[in-house]
């Protein structure tokens, strides 16, 4: 290999071999962080809810005008749609995984009268079973039982549930290192009138409506309680293949049995899920683009410079055939030229590439930039190097010996 | 060394066929020293670039140091010329980013050789040209004389049978010619075939054998001939 005589010719004429090892180095740490943003945001994306999604869906309507009689319309909403051949559990719901609004409380603490707790979880509850209509997967403890369940009417006092089923996000958070923490209590709060919830359950995982990146997405708990609102959100799960048919065949039934509502949405998990992660599928198509527009200029700067070299170099290029260089000698004289150039830019792309990740983590909460994004960006400029300087290493190995003897 | 038979070469276009050269007939010895002379557009660099192997001729044979040059391909002719040739050019051609060192480098490259042996044959070749204590200047610190003395080292570097000279003196002044040319003369007492094309009479006298071509055509001239002809061109003073 001819790369000591390459590398001493390189730094005599230094400009434009820095300046495309310049934008081979750019490219590198852009598209590293850019590529692992893309993954982390679709990773996030691809998170599951702990539901059955496939079979799950929500119907929501608010009332034209006020219910006299709340829990009710609920009793028979749920048994019109429990009466639905195909369905296999309905719960009415404050809030859905992925359906961005959300019930809070933070401040969660172990300790009575603790103030300063920055624990929040995200609060479900219903008066009839999520395990069943969500199709959680209960990992410790047990449901609710039917005593358990409290009524709570917003116009009045508020109800406080005596019992809790949690995520197993939220027991680790509350309680690190438990082995078990079914029979242990908790405080919603840390005002001194704040009565202790007993967790009778815990669950494998259930996201929260808004679905943070990160670990929080998981802190939830499920409290049993029958909340008499006006506004009505029901859970349906269908059974497997029904869903579609089961939804149209819900607002149906429950228009029929009362015509003093509007249906505010109905839908499955892939529309709460396409909703919920619109942001982030954008920013990961937007990313795709630019990643795509940096490779394309990077590429289209290596076969500019290399064909300028190439035209430049034609009389030298027939002197070395000349001399008895083969055309795959002349081949490899300009692969190795800009293999040097990509491996210096690659170099310098790498320290980029980690320097950009650590502003990236500060200042957008994105994990550190794993090893392998570095390894796989290196490979990507090295091949794309490769590529785009085929094509003028190809003319020149064409050129004619018979060149060197032409006096112009 | 080098026999070319009833050799042709026609050059193609849509429009226009040209025979740049037709029943050439020539047949040099290992050891001569062959002036080729002839006006312009007779077909010299033609000959040139097919003795050399930078082209192909269209019909004829041609045999090289024994070996018929028809049908080799791309490869086997670079390796021949590699092997068996030693270029050296009007313009000297040296590659301006390289120092003498790698210039002279360039065609033990081709060949193979290991680092020693190629540092041994330029530390050799450069001392042969008187330039041995320049070998990390590059090409544009040295006169046009020092350029060609590198050319020649390079084309010498290999050690090969036969020395293609094209206008060798042509960009240099008189005094750097007579260097050159005496360089050569050394080169060809050492047992180097030289093939060397001028437009220069008194070059062309001080070769063994001249070779005249005209409309790609070649004709031996007697040594006397070659003499008379020479001593037309130069002034009175001169002779």
């Amino acid at each position: 290999m001819e790369v000591r005589p390459i590398l001493s010719a390189m730094l005599r004429n230094k400009t434009a071999p820095l300046l495309i090892a310049a934008q081979v180095a750019l490219t590198l740490a852009i598209i590293c962080n850019a590529l692992y943003i893309i993954r982390d945001r679709l990773s996030t994306a691809a998170r599951p809810t702990g539901a059955d999604e496939t079979n799950l869906f929500e119907i929501r309507f608010y009332p034209h005008r006020p219910i006299a009689d709340i829990r009710g319309m609920q009793i028979r909403d749920l048994e019109a749609l429990r009466a639905i051949p195909g369905v296999r559990s309905v719960a009415w719901v404050n809030q859905i995984p992925l359906g961005q609004s959300s019930w809070n409380i933070g401040g969660l603490t172990t300790e009575p009268g603790k103030r300063d707790s920055n624990i929040q979880a995200t609060y479900y509850f219903s008066g009839g079973s999520l395990i069943d209509t969500f199709g959680l997967r209960l990992i410790e403890g047990r449901d609710f039982q039917s005593s358990e369940v409290v009524e709570s009417d917003p116009r009045k006092e508020r109800a406080e549930p005596q019992v809790m089923i949690i995520t197993r996000a939220l027991a680790e958070l509350l309680f690190p290192g438990a082995a078990s923490v079914v029979g242990k209590s908790f405080y919603l709060g840390g005002s001194d009138d704040a009565k202790p919830v007993r967790i009778v359950g815990v669950v494998e995982r259930l996201q929260s409506p808004s679905a943070p990146a990160g670990a929080r997405a998981e802190l939830s708990m499920i409290a049993p309680i029958t909340y008499l609102d006006g506004y009505t959100r029901y859970a349906v799960r269908a059974e497997p293949g029904q869903r579609e048919r089961v939804m149209a065949e819900a607002e149906k039934a429950l228009l029929a049995l009362s015509n003093d509502r509007v249906l505010l949405g109905k839908g499955g998990f892939d529309e709460l899920r396409a909703r919920r992660y619109s942001g982030e599928r954008i920013m990961a198509g937007l990313l795709i683009a630019v990643t795509g527009f940096l490779l394309l200029i990077t590429a289209s700067g290596i076969v500019g410079i290399a064909s300028l070299w190439v035209n430049q170099r034609r009389k030298q290029i027939g002197v070395r055939r000349a001399l008895g260089g083969r055309r795959v000698d002349i081949l490899r004289y300009f692969v190795t030229e800009n293999a040097i150039i990509t491996t210096a830019g690659v170099l310098v792309g790498l320290s980029l590439a980690l320097a950009l990740n650590h502003v990236l983590v500060g200042a957008i909460e994105l994990p550190r930039l794993p090893l392998i994004y570095l390894g796989l960006g290196a490979l990507v400029m090295w091949l794309l190097g490769l590529l785009a300087v085929s094509g003028p290493a190809w003319r020149a190995a064409q050129v004619s010996p018979a060149i060197a003897t032409r006096s112009v | 060394m080098l026999k070319m038979q009833n050799l042709s070469k026609v050059y193609r276009t849509h429009m226009i066929e040209t025979q740049a050269l037709r029943g050439f007939d020539i047949h040099v010895r290992e050891g001569e020293f062959v002036a080729v002379t002839g006006p312009s557009g007779s077909g010299k660099t033609t000959f040139l670039n097919i003795a050399g192997l930078l082209e192909e001729f269209s019909s004829g044979e041609y045999l090289i140091d024994g070996v018929n040059v028809a049908g080799l391909d791309d490869n086997a002719r670079s390796r021949l010329r590699n092997e068996k040739i030693g270029f050296i050019f009007q313009g000297f051609n040296l590659i301006p980013d390289l120092n003498l060192f790698d210039n002279v480098d360039v065609p033990l490259r081709y060949r193979g050789f290991d680092s020693a042996e190629r540092r041994r044959r330029i530390e050799q070749s450069l001392t042969q040209v008187g330039l041995a204590s320049r070998q990390r200047h590059y090409p544009a610190e040295l006169s046009g004389g020092q350029q060609q003395r590198v050319a020649i080292a390079r084309a010498l570097a290999g050690s090969p049978k036969l020395l293609l000279a094209d206008e060798p003196t042509g960009n240099l002044d008189s005094n750097m010619a007579r260097g050159v040319m005496e360089l050569l003369e050394e080169i060809n007492a050492a047992g180097t075939t030289i093939l060397m094309v001028t437009h220069d009479p008194e070059l062309a006298a001080r070769a063994q054998r001249n070779v005249h071509i005209i409309d790609g055509q070649v004709s031996d001239l007697e040594h006397e001939t070659r003499r008379a002809l020479a001593s037309l061109s130069t002034t009175p003073e001169a002779v």
